[in-house]
């Protein structure tokens, strides 16, 4: 009698970690586009500049770590980390920031800490939240995103603009010479229409603008009877939001991600934002609905929160994780001096996650439940008898 | 006897892999022709091995009893009454009694008889029983041990065996488990689509054997023809005296686990560390149910079962009635097999069967299922990436375990958590493996540790006998010296055996509770021994001028 070599089970459900990262990626799509949309390419440059940054980090750090460079790099979470990191920056930042970021996102908060599946906290938002205190300016200051009127305005002699004169899409190509200048600034000589670089540039979430006291753009529009994607309309942020929570809903649908962090992210910052919210007082802490659409509650919970690496990853940690980081999201926000809270909730909630797995590990099988009272009894009396 | 299709709850965790099942049900079982050699495997070791009944060259006829085993780890059956028999599958001359090559889960050979058959299939007379209501359970126990039926779901224990127990622990419920929930396998299902009257007065005859009140037979609500064959045979005349009821459970791998299966129909999870007749409950396969049937009603030894032939190497996968002791490659070539496109061969089913290494191992008891898979069925092993803790494992374990921590913990090798974390509880179904995206393969790693954690236990249980015996030699010696020598502080034997047994435990707790404090402390009172020697030897004076040598703690 010989034991048999066991390496069952020999059928496997197919899917696997690039599967998983690329329709994460499929899922960022919306909010990316409803960004580019409204913001211009300002976006579109940070994501290339950052992914291109952070697969030649990856690979660099893989060469040093001797480890395969080409299966390893295969999985693309470099290019998710880098995606999730551009679109939490501000677009319009200068390059350096973004590289800067990046590579301290790739090289120190993932790799130092022994790579994919290791690092204990989230990549994209330690590159984050380094930037936020090292250039705090930078970091809080958003590329407007209404046309821009290039020249000083023209008007002829009844003082009606010139329809000749350019209002330009952020679209546009003068457009996108407009977000390179900005990423890109000692390129300036070489650009053609470099002159059009307005300075200052700058607009801030409705949250950061309105500390909590703006209304709905949305419902204004729509109250208004303007069109809603109009860049004038300002409901860009609201807009961007609901993209990406449809990309949410999308990973939820698709089960790359379990509903437990998200909904509990959201349901802490909803429970809260309707305790506190009081209207017309002194003390104004924003409704419920700008907590949820004003800022980047969506991005958020959907997909910087339910990075699986550094999130709680039990049932029941989950969901506590993200009771900790909504609570810590509208706290920041409402009575926090940072203006935007999701990284810094993010952070404290990876501190936490590996207790929260420690103390909430589910029942086992078999284990700590008694069996059903009648049949003790029965089972106990027979054995008497 | 009545009996509705009953719905169940369902159960925690689970996967819904593939079934793989319609190509082995495209035909009904057919019966193999009768091999020319067969190898009937007796026994699990050549140590079990109580009496083989016959010699090398004597002729045997169609269930004449050939040998019988006893099961390993059986007590309280001195009479040897309970001991499984194996009986001849057909008529032949015995050529060898030799190791083979069995296609089971857990070996790889097994001592067999070689039967060369002669063709005519001679058999001995059967004694048929046709109201098994008139026996009583003894002599219900009795037939079904001559017979030699172990559990044909896999486990293989024998079954006269299990009834014996349950009858004594005094059962409420006898569940026949018809769930097969497995990929690949159809066995069940094929018989029971063909032979519902048998498997369900068979399922009768167990709960009568083991004196139970109720009898429920579970099947996955995927298998329709199996099901409605079952209504039809319940609500026949035949089973008018029979009472099983039908339970349909949800189709859910691992649903036919026996644990699993039980939560599942009743609510009642087993205890850990218990069997489910310690709750009042015994589980019997359906293909044992209708061993038991054929060996109760027809008086018909256990010489054959039914197994499917499947895989995408086979042109025609189908399931089999075939006899115990046939090789694998004689069914694959009924089936016709394309060789060249078969790249495995596995026993069981693709998710907790064993790769075979040899497609001449025979079918036994237990064998349920063979597959001749394709390269593109069964890829082979994918390279193992990073975990990235998605915890799809945990959400897929039936039995609560937090697989994704348990790699974690084993990759440190930290057994204390392994065990807090309930490594023991893993029931190795392999539903964390099938959902792992990062294709690790979690099972293996969870085998590996446990076999370590157990070889640990067993080391250092050694390791304290061999402490104590060496103590004891120790003292031994000093006191025969002590006695040979006549010293007046010699100590008594029995107060040399009780100092060595003091020592010998305090050292064992001192081990157990090994800390730094304390390490650090016997370093330093081996420091000063050794300084207080050598001062001694330097200048015979302890107290005074003290070497200088690095002995701060």
């Amino acid at each position: 009698m010989t034991s048999a070599p066991i390496n069952s089970p020999f059928q496997h459900s197919g899917r696997n970690v690039e599967q998983l990262m690329q329709l994460l990626l499929y899922a960022l799509c919306p909010g990316i586009c409803a960004s580019l949309w409204f913001f211009g390419f300002g976006i579109l440059i940070n994501i290339l500049l950052a992914a291109g940054v952070a697969i030649a980090a990856e690979a660099a750090v893989l060469h040093l770590r001797h480890r395969n460079i080409r299966s390893r790099l295969a999985d693309r979470s470099a290019v998710v980390s880098a995606v999730l990191f551009a679109i939490t920056i501000p677009p319009g930042s200068p390059w350096w920031i973004v590289v800067s970021g990046i590579l301290f996102a790739i090289v120190i908060a993932k790799h130092l800490y022994g790579g994919l599946g290791q690092n204990p906290f989230n990549p994209a938002m330690c590159g984050y939240v380094m930037l936020l205190l090292a250039f705090p300016l930078q970091m809080t200051s958003w590329h407007v995103p209404n046309e821009v009127i290039i020249g000083p305005l023209r008007v002829d002699s009844l003082g009606i603009p010139d329809p000749q004169q350019l209002v330009i899409s952020p679209l546009s190509w003068i457009g996108l010479q407009q977000a390179l200048l900005l990423s890109f600034p000692f390129a300036a000589n070489n650009l053609q229409g470099s002159q059009a670089l307005v300075d200052g540039l700058a607009m801030a979430t409705p949250l950061i603008e309105f500390k909590m006291a703006g209304h709905s753009a949305l419902f204004a529009a729509w109250e208004a009877d303007a069109a809603v994607f109009a860049r004038e309309s300002e409901t860009a942020w609201e807009l961007i939001n609901i993209s990406y929570l449809i990309g949410g809903l999308f990973l939820l649908y698709k089960r790359i991600i379990s509903w437990h962090v998200p909904l509990s992210i959201i349901a802490t910052i909803f429970a809260l934002s309707v305790i506190f919210y009081a209207p017309g007082s002194v003390a104004i802490y924003g409704s419920p609905y700008l907590h949820m659409f004003g800022s980047a509650t969506m991005i958020g919970a959907f997909f910087i929160a339910t990075d699986p690496v550094s999130a709680a990853t039990t049932n029941g940690g989950k969901i506590y994780y993200g009771i900790i980081i909504g609570i810590a999201i509208y706290s920041i926000r409402v009575w926090g001096s940072y203006l935007d809270s999701i990284a810094l909730a993010v952070l404290f909630g990876n501190f936490c996650a590996p207790l929260l797995d420690y103390y909430c590990r589910p029942r086992v099988f078999g284990h700590g439940k008694t069996l059903k009272p009648l049949q003790n009894e029965s089972r106990s009396e027979r054995s008497r008898a | 006897m009545q009996g509705d299709a009953v719905y169940a709850r369902t159960t925690m965790g689970g996967i819904k892999p593939p079934p793989h099942k319609h190509n082995s049900l495209r035909s009904r079982i057919m019966a193999t022709p009768i091999p020319e050699h067969l190898a009937i495997p007796i026994g699990p070791a050549p140590s079990g091995l109580s009496a083989t009944g016959v010699k090398v060259g004597e002729r045997v006829l169609k269930y004449q009893m050939l040998s019988r085993y006893k099961q390993a780890g059986l007590t309280g059956d001195e009479s040897g009454q309970l001991a499984v028999p194996i009986h001849a599958p057909t008529s032949g001359i015995v050529t060898a009694i030799a190791m083979a090559a069995v296609a089971e889960a857990s070996v790889q050979e097994r001592l067999c008889i070689h039967l060369s058959s002669d063709g005519l299939d001679e058999a001995l007379p059967l004694q048929s029983e046709k109201d098994y209501h008139a026996l009583t359970p003894p002599e219900l126990f009795q037939k079904i041990a001559a017979a030699g039926i172990i559990g044909m779901g896999g486990a293989g224990f024998a079954v006269a065996r299990k009834l014996h127990l349950a009858a004594q622990q005094e059962v409420d419920l006898v569940i026949i488990n018809a769930a097969e929930c497995e990929p690949y396998i159809t066995a069940d299902e094929a018989l029971i689509r063909e032979r519902a009257v048998a498997v369900l007065l068979g399922s009768d005859i167990i709960k009568l054997a083991c004196a139970a009140k109720r009898c429920v037979l579970a099947i996955e609500d995927s298998k329709l023809d199996a099901i409605a064959a079952l209504e039809d045979a319940i609500n026949s005349p035949l089973l008018e005296n029979a009472n099983v009821e039908l339970r349909i459970v949800p189709s859910k791998y691992p649903a036919g686990s026996e644990k699993q299966l039980i939560q599942c129909l009743t609510g009642l999870e087993v205890p850990a560390g218990q069997y489910p007749t310690d709750i009042g409950i015994i589980m019997q396969n359906a293909g044992t149910a209708h061993a038991v049937f054929a060996a109760v009603v027809e008086g018909k030894p256990c010489i054959s079962r039914i197994t499917t032939l499947t895989g995408n190497a086979l042109q025609t996968p189908k399931n089999f009635d075939v006899l115990i002791g046939t090789s694998t490659n004689f069914l694959f070539d009924l089936c016709g097999i394309n060789r060249s496109t078969k790249v495995k061969s596995i026993v069981g089913g693709s998710l907790m069967g064993h790769e075979l290494f040899n497609d001449d191992a025979v079918v036994n008891k237990t064998t349920n299922c063979l597959i001749a898979g394709t390269v593109e069925e069964f890829p082979g092993i994918q390279p193992e990436q990073a975990c990235i803790r998605c915890g799809y494992c945990a959400n897929a374990c039936p039995v609560n375990l937090l697989p994704q921590q348990l790699y974690a913990f084993s990759d440190y090798e930290d057994s204390n958590q392994l065990i807090q974390h309930g490594l023991f509880d893993c029931i190795e179904c392999g539903a964390c493996d099938y959902v792992c995206p990062s294709h690790i393969p979690l099972v293996s790693h969870f085998r590996q540790s446990k076999n370590s954690i157990n070889a640990h236990r067993l080391s250092m249980e050694r390791s304290q006998q061999w402490q104590q015996r060496f103590q004891y030699h120790q003292y031994r010696i000093k006191k025969d010296k002590d006695q040979a020598l006549g010293s007046k502080d010699s100590i008594s034997a029995q107060e040399s055996v009780e100092f060595a047994e003091s020592f010998a435990t305090e050292t064992i707790a001192e081990q157990e509770s090994f800390s730094k404090e304390k390490a650090s402390r016997e370093i330093a009172a081996a420091v000063a021994r050794v300084k207080a020697r050598r001062s001694k030897i330097i200048n015979g004076d302890p107290d005074k001028d003290e070497p200088p040598s690095g002995d701060s703690n």
